[in-house]
């Protein structure tokens, strides 16, 4: 049977749509190569590769959405698919919004977001790299003589779009990644301690070096760790928990959610919500950039947004419906899948660097806490709480003490972006939500 | 090679055209009729993927990937038909109608594992999965699979008319019900979402011991999520139904109450002050309360962890890892659970399995792998998200069992403590045993009585000590299967938690209060 090309059979689909009495409709493409190797106790465990295809095709009549996904794009498929989809639309409600972006064809730009040679690369390759990650970590300390294992992979994405307006647009994305979970052991205490790196071009990569050396490290300071008596402390984040306290934050900044009174910034645009200290970017155009594409998944050009400068609220993020809902102008942030309908996500969204070094922030507060790890789930974006389980290290006198477990810290949102008293300059991308580190001027801390 | 014609799931799909067509049309057919045409269309139950994938070609898929040797190897293959209404605003916002599938080759040798899957089932491309599957194993002599015979183990439950299989319009008019229930509350409801899902799962399991599965699955997930305003106060409640289950369970549930009972949560918690911080003593609620469980002890015990002496629970068995009131059970038949299935994803039919009895680990949670190499028998627990991935060992229904106690006893003679009475999600690392989970509704107790509401709160914990914290066990048993979606490896899969309520001497509470 011959296999149709990507461009095919989005031509069909849509043609298709069109024909059959959709006003509009819009269809994604998606095709996923990819490799990943993991190697524990220096024996490969894992070698997982495929390649997968997916088509979305979302279609708009009488005001009315419908939306279908399949992973079979064989022709007969593919028409009984388009039918369905059209009576399928006829069951949802007319709302004003509903409409496909009339934005014309973007630029085309050279963002440097896909590495060829990760097409290239053998399971052999990046067992040499994973291998020596876990190493490495065996290296660095003698209490470390486990690992949950070692794990490189590559990914290269190709995105397909075309709707009514846009005819066909299309563009290339890798990934690699490196990540070793190293375990520390003494006595009957055992504890783990990651680092990942992630990037779009293999080169760009940590070295297995250094970074086994990392995992190891911060294993290796989380024995002995104990508890602390409840207390109100000044709280550092260490750029890993920011960055994830920050991804946690992101829905609170969408449109959709904030329409529906679904965030605390609701109703917040163009004021203080921070301390001016704080300024957060969205930036799709980042070169190199884990987040960084030429459009959207709407096939929005992409844009660099300032969310919030110096404290200030400037603007939320958007999907073409959410935009419209709130009358205003697209973001460039619909974030998808071939199977999933666009909801606004990060592109490179970060917490701009401050000017001081970490060291300097730990060195001015007289006692607090050191957070180096947040676990489980802790931002409540709708109320505003925050409370979730840390771990990091005690600070006393301007010195890093104790390692520090079984402890929450807890606060409410709007205080906690109010009473940033420090960021540092340690912003460093690793994932395509990062952050310095930041310093809390109060937060509890729940303990023994 | 076989001939590859997508007939009856054509079938299927311009059925389903035209039962929406014919909706629209105000036609008056009988919904019975709809139902019985929809599961006529997809009668055969895996008929697509057995035109391509039957016993022969399975056993020919199998023979090449143990042509480099290996312990076993696998071939499992689904295809899913997923409905997605979701209701915004009092709109449909969205109606999505999903078709993925496809197919892997699994070789596993000792601790290694090679997997390559296909989103196109045919004889071909699972060769090429099959070889590069294969390629895992290092000198090696080829290993012959057993010839396949199609096995039929007892079903875990039956279901007379799947709510997947029911009319749309049925399927619209639950969510919009669900919609003006919960907005009928008070006028401080502001916004509701109702998210509704289902989906028909057929899968075929070729294993190279000789078994050849097919099984279809059902799933039902609703959740409705009403939010609050008071000044500057916002609160979000939520109510979900679900399981896998029939029409029937729609008429014994009452779904606007689940819907009302989710906005009262949300105008509760607007008056709520901040929970308390520190170590106190924690009564848990019943039902979905149960995630305490599958976070502190029940990750722990799943088997790969095990074998790889990485889990605090490694080497434990018949070590006391609990108070001698607590009884661990994980179930895989439990009726209409969201982790229950007659077989797993490697085709061992699923079991109830006693993880902990009177304090004591009795059991772990195995797949077929981590059961090899610790030289016992698989407990039917080996399960993945999807043909994409390699089953894991996983949870199903897991749950801690019935007690003496008297519910509102638990409450009695703490002075001051904290009584979670909805959770939210939580998160272990099963090496040091640190887990957390957090609590959407809770309340103070004060000199043995439930008062005011707080605000939302994690609460932290340390597997095996908070375990035998346990100071009493109600006999209010439930089994919530109407929530919980469990993340491992980036692999998400349905699962049930449950408890009565429980009293626990001390838990650290991370609120904001002194």
């Amino acid at each position: 049977m011959p296999a149709l090309s990507p461009r095919e059979i989005m031509d069909r689909v849509r043609a298709l749509a069109e024909r059959s009495g959709a006003a509009q409709a819009e269809t994604y493409l998606e095709v996923v190569r990819f490799t990943e190797v993991r190697v524990r106790q220096r024996e490969v465990e894992l070698v997982r590769q495929s390649a997968i295809q997916g088509l979305g095709l979302r279609v708009f009549r009488d005001r009315r959405m419908g939306f279908m996904y399949t992973t079979d794009v064989r022709p007969q498929v593919l028409d009984e698919i388009v039918n369905r989809t059209i009576a399928l639309a006829g069951e949802a409600s007319p709302r004003d919004e509903n409409k496909i972006s009339e934005e014309t064809a973007p630029a085309v730009l050279d963002l440097e977001i896909h590495d060829d040679s990760v097409l290239r690369m053998r399971p052999e390759d990046l067992t040499v790299l994973a291998r020596s990650a876990e190493e490495n970590a065996f290296a660095q300390d003698n209490r470390v003589h486990q690992t949950l294992d070692a794990r490189c992979g590559v990914q290269s994405n190709e995105v397909y779009f075309s709707s009514t307006y846009i005819p066909y647009q299309t563009y290339r994305a890798s990934a690699c990644w490196l990540s070793v979970t190293a375990i520390a052991s003494e006595g009957n205490q055992n504890r783990t301690g990651t680092f990942t790196d992630m990037k779009r071009i293999f080169a760009d990569l940590e070295t297995p070096e250094r970074l086994g050396r990392k995992a190891a490290s911060r294993a290796v300071a989380r024995l002995g760790a104990a508890g602390v008596p409840s207390a109100k402390v000044p709280v550092i984040f260490d750029a890993e928990a920011a960055g994830d306290f920050l991804r946690g934050l992101f829905s609170a900044f969408s449109g959709a959610q904030v329409v529906e009174q679904r965030s605390f910034l609701a109703g917040k645009q163009g004021t203080q919500i921070a301390s001016p200290l704080l300024t957060i970017v969205d930036d799709a155009l980042t070169r190199r950039g884990l987040g960084s594409r030429p459009f959207d998944g709407e096939g929005v050009q992409s844009r660099r947004n300032v969310v919030v400068e110096r404290g200030v609220l400037k603007r939320f993020l958007h999907t073409t419906v959410s935009a419209r809902r709130m009358g205003v102008g697209p973001t460039g942030n619909a974030v998808r899948s071939y199977d999933s309908l666009p909801t606004a996500g990060p592109t490179n969204f970060y917490v701009d660097r401050g000017p001081d070094k970490l060291s300097k922030l730990i060195e001015t507060v007289p006692r607090g806490l050191l957070v180096t790890d947040l676990a489980g789930f802790g931002i409540d974006v709708v109320s505003g709480e925050f409370s979730q389980q840390v771990e990091g290290t005690w600070i006393e006198g301007g010195k890093l003490t104790k390692p520090v477990e079984g402890v929450t810290v807890g606060g409410k949102l709007q205080d906690m972006l109010m009473g940033i008293d420090g960021v540092a300059s340690d912003l460093d991308f690793r994932s395509n939500v990062s952050s310095p580190s930041i310093r809390f001027r109060e937060l509890t801390i729940g303990g023994a | 090679m076989p001939l590859d014609q997508p007939i009856s799931r054509r079938a299927f799909l311009r059925q389903g055209a035209l039962l929406s067509a014919a909706t629209l049309g105000g036609s008056l057919l009988p919904d019975l009729l709809f139902q019985r045409d929809a599961e006529g269309a997809i009668m055969g139950i895996g008929q697509e993927l057995r035109d391509v994938l039957n016993e022969e070609t399975v056993d020919r898929i199998l023979v090449e990937a143990l042509l480099r040797g290996g312990n076993f190897a696998d071939v499992y293959a689904e295809q899913r038909f997923r409905t997605n209404i979701i209701l915004d605003d009092g709109k449909i916002d969205s109606v999505t109608y999903g078709y993925p599938r496809g197919a892997g080759v699994r070789v596993v040798w000792r601790t290694q594992t090679g997997y390559a899957f296909s989103d196109e089932i045919s004889y071909g491309a699972l060769l090429d999965a099959a070889r590069v599957a294969s390629s895992i194993v290092k000198d090696q002599s080829p290993v012959a699979p057993i010839d396949l015979t199609a096995r039929r183990p007892s079903p875990a439950y039956s279901l007379t008319l799947p709510v997947a299989l029911m009319a749309e319009t049925r399927k619209f008019d639950l969510v919009r019900r669900m919609d003006q229930a919960a907005r009928s509350v008070d006028p401080r409801i502001v916004s509701v979402r109702v998210e509704y899902v289902d989906e028909v799962k057929d899968v075929l399991i070729g294993t190279s011991d000789g078994g050849y599965y097919i099984d279809r699955q059902y799933l039902l997930s609703v959740a409705c999520t009403p939010t609050a305003v008071q000044g500057s106060e916002r609160r979000s409640g939520l109510g979900t139904l679900g399981g896998r289950v029939g029409e029937d369970y729609l008429t014994r549930v009452n779904a606007e109450e689940v819907a009302r009972k989710a906005a009262r949560m949300a105008i509760t918690l607007l008056t709520a002050g901040p929970a308390p911080a520190g170590a106190m003593p924690v009564v848990i609620g019943p039902g979905w309360g149960g995630v305490l469980i599958h976070e502190s002890l029940g990750h722990a015990s799943e088997g790969d962890g095990i074998r790889r002496g990485t889990s605090l629970l490694a080497g434990k068995l018949g070590a006391t890892v609990a108070s001698p009131l607590v009884r661990v059970v994980d179930d895989g038949r439990w009726p209409g659970g969201r982790g229950s299935g007659t077989i797993d994803d490697e085709g061992t039919p699923t079991q109830r399995t006693i993880l902990v009895e009177g304090g004591g680990l009795t059991s772990y949670l195995l797949d077929k792998q981590s059961a090899l190499l610790l030289s016992m028998r698989p407990t039917g627990n080996g399960r993945r998200m999807s043909y994409r991935e390699r089953p894991l060992p996983r949870m199903t229904n897991t749950y801690i069992d019935r007690g003496r106690d008297d519910p509102a006893s638990l409450f009695s003679g703490i002075t001051k403590g904290f009584y979670a009475a909805e959770m939210g999600g939580g998160s272990v690392d099963t090496t040091s045993g640190n887990f957390n989970f957090s609590v959407r509704e809770g309340y103070w107790i004060e000199n043995g009585k439930i008062t005011r509401p707080v605000r939302s709160a994690v609460l932290i914990g340390s597997s095996i000590e908070t375990m035998q914290r346990i100071e009493g066990v109600g006999t209010d048993l439930a089994v919530e299967q109407t929530r919980g979606t469990c993340g491992k490896d980036g692999q998400m899969v349905p699962v049930g938690v449950g408890q009565p309520t429980i009293r626990f001497s001390s838990i650290t509470v991370g609120g904001t209060a002194l």
